[in-house]
């Protein structure tokens, strides 16, 4: 490619910025990556303290080098009540997750496909009162129901309210994915002779899969951090789950065992990372309908 | 294979719009059978309340000697092709094919064979494995008129079916679907907006407006003699020329001013105010001097490829334009003052208030028609 030179009479501007210019770009770039990198330490600190300090025979609360040792693991290992929790965060964390894809994917499909006066109404107050009533303003009279249905200390009990909880929001997202999902596919079997619950395994679930599959990690995440339901709704120390047990690691003078909670957060974050990771892979994270074919 | 009738068949909607207007017509056994119309006209409601997509509101609909009017969709025997093909993008071709086969409860190899007979008719061997998202479009089309197939039905009803394939496409299509609904044989209904199609595919078909059918019949009858000025406007590749006119003698109209001699075999009451239909095709430019000529000027001229539509305004009415199509090489100059003379055995007649056809018809080259006194 050649490169003829303007005319004479023509006025060229002045090719390129003046240095001036170059420094003060230079420097709010520099200045842009300090800060930035700031940020990220800020978040990564605590992330780098959980992998390190259970590692640590002396943890405290800073980042140090640790002194290598597994006792904090062994330690949990013999502790009955901790491997155990695990088990039953898992429990209630499925458990959750099945009421909530199964009773959420059909109530998003019937709300998106049919039209009826206040849906959306119904829609938005429910979202709102599911956020109250899974607070802390419900707790006393959740306790209340609760006994009085004979679901006090018992898995089923919890199960049944983190789903309440959740169920709102997750129908909420899952009739936008619905509603994203083309209509002519369903007709399309509906004239071929499908019936609603063939129409629904046929068509509906393969394609809203990513949104099931967001919704279904979602809720198991959600029912896995959750302290507050399972605190107050179990007595049995059998049966609580993790996030409830490691409330109880504190020495007999009220301190907290640093390297337990520390090797038990860590266990704790594992399972929820790995179904992050799969989900990730295999979906991919959209809290959206996608593009259309 | 079966005949289908309407028998004043409705569709109001909840909000109270009244798509399809008490329709009362018949479609014979392995017609091919459009409904034409613009947008809003209510043929997709039409195709989706036969397909049971929608339920009737009044009136009956009968296939081959079953009322279906009530019938779920699944039980009517139909197969529908969607506009956008609606293939199932997580099966393959072959599952596709075989979708309407299991619904049916044919067990799984059954349906394997069946699908790639059916699939191997269309060309689509190379194709059984792949995902819809790896077809072409015309390729797409066919997957979709195979699952139709497949189950074999009495009627198939076509939404639109080449309006999501590209130009040159849409013309082998277009011949493709004529050629494939002949050797089946089976009833076809198909919604299309584009006349051009239309005329060319159909056996019989209905140009509808707002829910009513303007003129039903084969596209001869319909492209020759459209039976109001709705139908003479929509048929044909350049819109026919409606010109408003006054009756002035028995057989002289008034047409922006000027006057001329009315199509051969018309008579009309003076002062009546008529439309008459001219196609662009059907009007010549006559040199100076020439009678029945009307004088406008030229504003506008589309080259169309072997012909040129040259728009007109005529002198002293500006606001009456009259369109001409002439030969290649024949054009006169933008702003130049040219005469043109609408054939006689070849114009129409209509009534100025309600636009239904009182004389003429769009005569074969080689037949003249006595056109009916007015």
């Amino acid at each position: 490619m050649s490169i003829t030179a303007p005319p004479a009479d023509i006025a060229m501007p002045e090719a390129g910025p003046s240095s001036a210019m170059v420094a003060r770009s230079f420097l709010v770039r520099v200045l842009f990556y300090v800060l930035m990198a700031l940020i990220t330490v800020f978040f990564a600190l605590p992330m780098l303290w959980l992998v390190l300090a259970p590692f640590d025979a002396t943890p405290r609360l800073t980042i140090k080098v640790p002194l290598f040792t597994l006792d904090n693991f062994r330690i949990l290992f013999d502790n009955p009540y901790a491997m155990r929790s695990l088990l039953n965060a898992v429990i209630l964390a499925v458990g959750t997750m099945l009421i909530v894809l199964v009773v959420g994917a059909l109530a998003s499909y019937a709300l998106s496909r049919v039209r009826i006066p206040g849906r959306d109404a119904l829609l938005y107050g429910l979202l709102l009162l599911s956020s109250i009533v899974t607070g802390t303003a419900a707790m006393v009279p959740i306790f209340l129901l609760m006994t009085d249905l004979g679901l006090i200390d018992t898995q089923l009990g919890v199960v049944l309210v983190m789903t309440g909880g959740l169920l709102p929001a997750a129908i909420f997202i899952l009739k936008d994915f619905m509603d994203a999902t083309p209509r002519s596919y369903e007709e399309s079997a509906k004239v071929f002779g499908a019936n609603p619950l063939q129409i629904l395994r046929d068509v509906v679930i393969p394609i809203a899969r990513p949104g099931l599959a967001t919704i279904a990690v979602w809720a198991m995440v959600n029912a896995w951090g959750n302290f507050l339901v399972p605190f107050i709704l179990l007595r049995d120390p059998d049966k609580y789950p993790a996030a409830v047990v490691m409330y109880t690691f504190y020495t007999e003078g009220g301190q907290p065992q640093l390297g337990l909670i520390s090797a038990f957060s860590l266990l704790y974050s594992i399972p929820v990372v790995i179904a992050y990771l799969v989900v990730s892979r295999r979906y991919g994270f959209r809290f959206h309908g996608g593009i259309k074919s | 294979m079966a005949p289908i009738a309407l028998e004043a068949l409705s569709k109001r909607y909840p909000n109270g719009v009244l798509a399809v207007d008490a329709l009362d017509f018949t479609i014979a056994d392995g017609e091919f059978f459009a409904l034409l119309g613009p947008s809003g006209c209510g043929k997709t409601t039409l195709l989706r309340t036969i397909a049971g997509l929608e339920s009737s509101t009044g009136g009956r609909l009968l296939l081959g000697d079953r009322d279906v009017t009530h019938l779920q969709p699944g039980k009517r025997d139909v197969a529908m092709v969607f506009q956008d093909y609606a293939l199932f993008p997580h099966m393959d071709v072959a599952d596709n094919i075989a979708y309407p086969l299991r619904i049916r409860g044919m067990g799984k190899a059954d349906r394997r064979v069946k699908a790639a007979e059916t699939g191997s008719g269309l060309g689509l061997d190379a194709l059984m494995e792949r995902r819809p998202g790896q077809l072409s479009g015309g390729q797409q089309q066919r997957v979709a008129l195979a699952r139709a197939m497949a189950c074999q039905p009495s009627v198939f009803l076509f939404d639109e079916p080449l309006s999501n394939l590209d130009a040159r496409l849409r013309l082998e299509a277009r011949t493709f679907l004529k050629k494939l609904q002949k050797e089946l044989g089976v009833t076809t209904i198909f919604v299309t907006h584009d006349q051009a199609e239309a005329l060319a595919m159909a056996d019989r078909m209905a140009v509808m407006e707002a829910g009513k059918i303007r003129q039903i019949g084969t596209p001869t009858e319909i492209f020759h003699r459209p039976a109001n000025t709705f139908v003479a406007n929509f048929i044909g590749s350049s819109p026919m020329n409606l010109l408003t006119a006054t009756a002035t003698g028995a057989d002289e109209l008034t047409i922006g001013g000027q006057r001329v001699r009315a199509p051969r075999g018309v008579r009309l009451a003076t002062d009546r105010t008529v439309t008459v239909g001219a196609r662009p095709e059907y009007v010549a430019l006559v040199p100076d001097g020439s009678d029945n000529a009307l004088t406008g000027v030229v504003t506008i001229i589309e080259n169309l490829g072997a012909t040129s539509l040259l728009s007109l305004e005529l002198v002293g009415a500006e606001e009456v334009a009259v369109q001409v199509m002439v030969p290649e090489g024949s054009e006169p100059a933008i702003g130049e003052q040219v005469h043109a003379r609408y054939d006689h055995d070849r114009t129409l007649v209509y009534d100025g208030e309600s636009g239904e056809l009182i004389a003429g018809e769009v005569a074969e080259s080689n037949r003249l028609t006595k056109a009916a006194p007015g």
